[in-house]
C-alpha cells in the first residue's frame, strides 16, 4: 500500500517525498489543487471515498500522515 | 467603534485591568462583555440578522452534536458492516439537511444585508417600498462585521459536523467566539476549536506579553496613519478626479501606491487586532506573511488574507470537490479526457472560489471580474506548473537571485493589473487607466506633475522614508528574525529611541482629521 501511495505522490508532487517537516500545506509544498488531484487518484487506486472532513492540514502535513490516513480509510 | 478612537482605548484598558483581576475561570466573561459593548457601540444596537445567525449556529451545532451521539449509540448496537453503513448514512443525511438549512438562512441574511444597498433602489423605483420599509432597511443594512460573523458561524457548524470540535452548550460562550471584539470587524477568521482552547486556558498577567501586544498595536497604527492614510491623499485625488485624462505615468504611480496602501491599511489593522488580543494572552492566527515577497500569484494568496483563503479552501473548495456532484464531474472528465480530465474538478473549484472571493470583496461587476481574473491565472499556472521545470531547462534559466527577483516582479505586475480594477470607481474608468498605461504613458509630464495631487515633495520623502523602515522590518522578518525580541534584547538607549521614534512619527506625521476619515479602514467595506 505504502508503495502505491508514494507512486501517487511522486506523480503529483515529487517534493512531498523529500519533505521532512510537518506542515506541507501551510509551507506551500503542496497546494490545494495538488491535494485535489492526489485525493482523486488515491480514491481511484484504493477504491475509497475521502470525505472533505479528512482533507485538512493535519492529514496532509507530510507523506507519513497521508499514508496513515489512507490506511485508516481502507481499514474502515 | 473603531480601534483608533478614545472610546476603544478606554474599553481596552478597563477590560484589560478587569481581565487580570477576576479569577481565571471567569476571564472569558470580561471578554464577552467587552465584545458585546464593542458590537453595540459599533452598530448602534443589536441587529436582528446577527442574532438570528448566532442563534441558528447555536441550535444547529447542538442538533449536530446530539445526532453524532445518537449515531454512535446506534452503531454500537449493529454488527453487520452493511447495516452500519446504512445507519451512518441515515444520520449523515439528517445532519446535512439541518446544516444546509442553516447555511441558506445565514447566507440569505448576509446577502440581504450586503446587497440591500444594490437592491433597494430597484425596489424603490418599482414602487415596492414604503417609508416604513425604507427606515427598516436603512437600519438593517450592513451591521458591523456581518460577513466575518456569518462565515465564522458557518465554519463552526461545519466543524462540529466534521467532529473537529465539540458543540458549545453555553450560548454566551458561542457569542464570544463569533463576535470576539479584536477580530469581529475585519478578521482574522478564527476556527472554533483553536480559539476556544485559547479562551479556556488560564491567563496570567505577563509584562513582556503586554508590552509586545501594545508594541504591535502601535506598529499597526503607524502603518495605518503614517503610510496608508498619507498615500490616500495622492491616490484619492488621482482616482477621484471626474475628468481623469492624466498621463499613464501618474496612474502607474497611483496604482503602485494603492498596492502599498491596501497592504499597510489591512495589515496595520491586523497588527492592531492581534496586538490587542495578545495583551489578553489570546493568540489569533496571522493573516499576512509579507505577501509582496511572493514569487507566484498562488504564493501571494497564501500570504495575503491567509485566513480568508483557508476558509474558502476548507469550506467551499474541498466541500465541492469531495461532494457527490464534484466526484461525478471528476470521473466523467477523467473518462473523456485522460490527460486533462484530472484537473477539471480542481479548475471548477478554483474558479468557483475566486468568483465568491470577488463577490465577498465588493458588490460591483469590477469585483466579479477581479475574481475571475485571479481564478483564470491560478488555474493556468497550476495546470502548467508541471511544465515549468522543462521550460526552464530548455531556456537555460537558473534559479538564482535574479530569477527570484524576476518572479517577484512578475507577481507585482499581475497584482498591479488586478488592483486597477478594484480601485477604479467604474469599469469605464478602469478601461481608461489601462489605455493610459499602455498607450499614453508620458513619463516626463508625470514626473513634473506628481506634486499636483495633494501630496507635497516633503510628503513623498516622508512616505519613502517610512516605507523603507517598514521594508527593513519586513526583510528581517522574512529572514526569520523576531523583531520585537531583537528590540527587547537591544541596549536600553536603542530600545527607547526606537519606541520614541515610532511614537513621535505617529503623532507628528500621522494623517489626522481634515476631510479624510482616519478611522475608515479599507477592508471594512469588503
Amino acid at each position: 500500500m505504502e508503495e502505491k501511495i508514494l507512486e501517487v505522490l511522486e506523480e503529483y508532487c515529487e517534493e512531498a517525498l523529500s519533505y521532512t517537516g510537518d506542515n506541507m500545506m501551510e509551507e506551500g509544498v503542496i497546494d490545494s489543487f495538488t491535494v485535489i488531484n492526489i485525493v482523486s487518484e488515491l480514491e481511484d487506486v484504493f477504491d475509497i471515498e475521502i470525505d472533505a472532513k479528512y482533507v485538512v492540514a493535519e492529514n496532509f502535513r507530510n507523506k507519513e500522515a497521508i499514508i496513515e490516513l489512507v490506511r485508516q480509510l481502507v481499514e474502515e | 467603534m473603531q480601534f483608533l478612537s478614545a472610546v476603544f482605548i478606554i474599553l481596552w484598558v478597563i477590560s484589560f485591568a478587569l481581565y487580570y483581576l477576576v479569577p481565571a475561570k471567569r476571564q472569558w466573561i470580561i471578554l464577552a462583555v467587552a465584545s458585546g459593548l464593542f458590537y453595540v457601540a459599533g452598530t448602534g444596537g443589536i441587529p436582528v440578522g446577527i442574532v438570528l445567525t448566532g442563534a441558528g449556529a447555536y441550535v444547529s451545532g447542538l442538533y449536530v452534536k446530539r445526532s453524532l451521539e445518537a449515531q454512535k449509540a446506534a452503531l454500537s448496537a449493529v454488527v453487520e458492516k452493511e447495516q452500519k453503513k446504512a445507519v451512518k448514512l441515515g444520520f449523515e443525511r439528517r445532519r446535512r439537511r439541518v446544516q444546509i438549512l442553516y447555511f441558506v438562512l445565514s447566507l440569505g441574511i448576509l446577502f440581504c444585508t450586503k446587497y440591500m444597498v444594490v437592491i433597494l433602489p430597484f425596489l424603490q423605483k418599482a414602487g415596492l417600498t414604503t417609508p416604513y420599509s425604507d427606515v427598516f432597511f436603512a437600519r438593517v443594512v450592513m451591521p458591523l462585521g456581518v460577513s466575518f460573523y456569518t462565515l465564522t458561524a458557518i465554519s463552526y457548524v461545519v466543524d462540529v459536523g466534521r467532529e473537529q470540535c465539540q458543540a458549545q452548550e453555553n450560548p454566551v460562550k458561542l457569542f464570544l467566539f463569533l463576535a470576539y471584539f479584536p477580530s469581529i470587524t475585519q478578521g482574522p477568521f478564527n476556527r472554533y476549536g483553536k480559539l476556544q482552547r485559547e479562551f479556556e486556558r488560564d491567563h496570567v498577567f505577563d509584562y513582556e506579553r503586554m508590552l509586545f501586544g501594545v508594541q504591535r498595536f502601535v506598529w499597526g497604527a503607524f502603518k495605518k496613519l503614517v503610510i496608508a492614510d498619507r498615500i490616500n491623499l495622492f491616490v484619492g485625488n488621482v482616482f477621484g478626479s471626474v475628468d481623469g485624462g492624466f498621463p499613464g505615468s501618474i496612474y502607474a504611480l497611483a496604482v503602485v501606491l494603492y498596492m502599498i496602501q491596501l497592504y499597510a491599511d489591512f495589515s496595520g489593522y491586523m497588527d492592531m487586532a492581534l496586538g490587542v488580543s495578545e495583551t489578553f494572552d489570546i493568540i489569533l492566527p496571522e493573516n499576512f506573511k509579507r505577501p509582496y515577497f511572493s514569487k507566484s500569484v498562488a504564493e501571494f494568496w497564501r500570504r495575503w488574507h491567509i485566513t480568508l483563503g483557508t476558509w474558502f479552501k476548507d469550506y467551499v473548495m474541498f466541500s465541492f470537490v469531495m461532494s457527490g456532484a464534484g466526484r461525478k464531474i471528476g470521473k466523467a472528465a477523467k473518462k473523456k479526457m485522460p490527460r486533462m480530465g484530472k484537473h477539471v474538478t480542481g479548475i471548477l473549484g478554483t474558479m468557483f472560489v475566486w468568483l465568491l472571493t470577488g463577490m465577498w470583496h465588493g458588490r460591483t461587476m469590477s469585483y466579479i471580474l477581479w475574481g475571475v481574473y485571479y481564478g483564470v491565472i491560478m488555474c493556468v499556472s497550476l495546470v502548467l506548473e508541471s511544465r515549468y521545470g522543462v521550460w526552464k531547462e530548455k531556456l537555460h534559466i537558473k534559479e538564482g537571485k535574479a530569477y527570484a527577483f524576476f518572479a517577484m516582479a512578475r507577481t507585482w505586475v499581475i497584482v498591479f493589473a488586478a488592483d486597477v480594477l478594484i480601485r477604479s470607481d467604474s469599469l469605464s474608468q478602469a478601461g481608461q487607466i489601462y489605455r493610459a498605461l499602455l498607450m499614453d504613458f508620458r513619463l516626463k509630464e508625470g514626473i513634473l506633475g506628481v506634486t499636483d495631487f495633494g501630496l507635497s515633495r516633503y510628503g513623498f520623502l516622508l512616505l519613502a522614508a517610512t516605507c523603507l523602515l517598514w521594508l527593513a522590518v519586513s526583510v528581517w522578518e522574512e529572514q526569520g528574525k523576531d523583531v520585537r525580541r531583537m528590540l527587547a534584547a537591544s541596549p536600553m538607549a536603542v530600545r527607547w529611541c526606537c519606541y520614541y521614534g515610532v511614537v513621535l512619527l505617529l503623532v507628528i506625521t500621522g494623517i489626522y482629521g481634515g476631510s479624510y476619515d482616519t478611522a475608515a479602514f479599507l477592508y471594512q467595506s469588503f
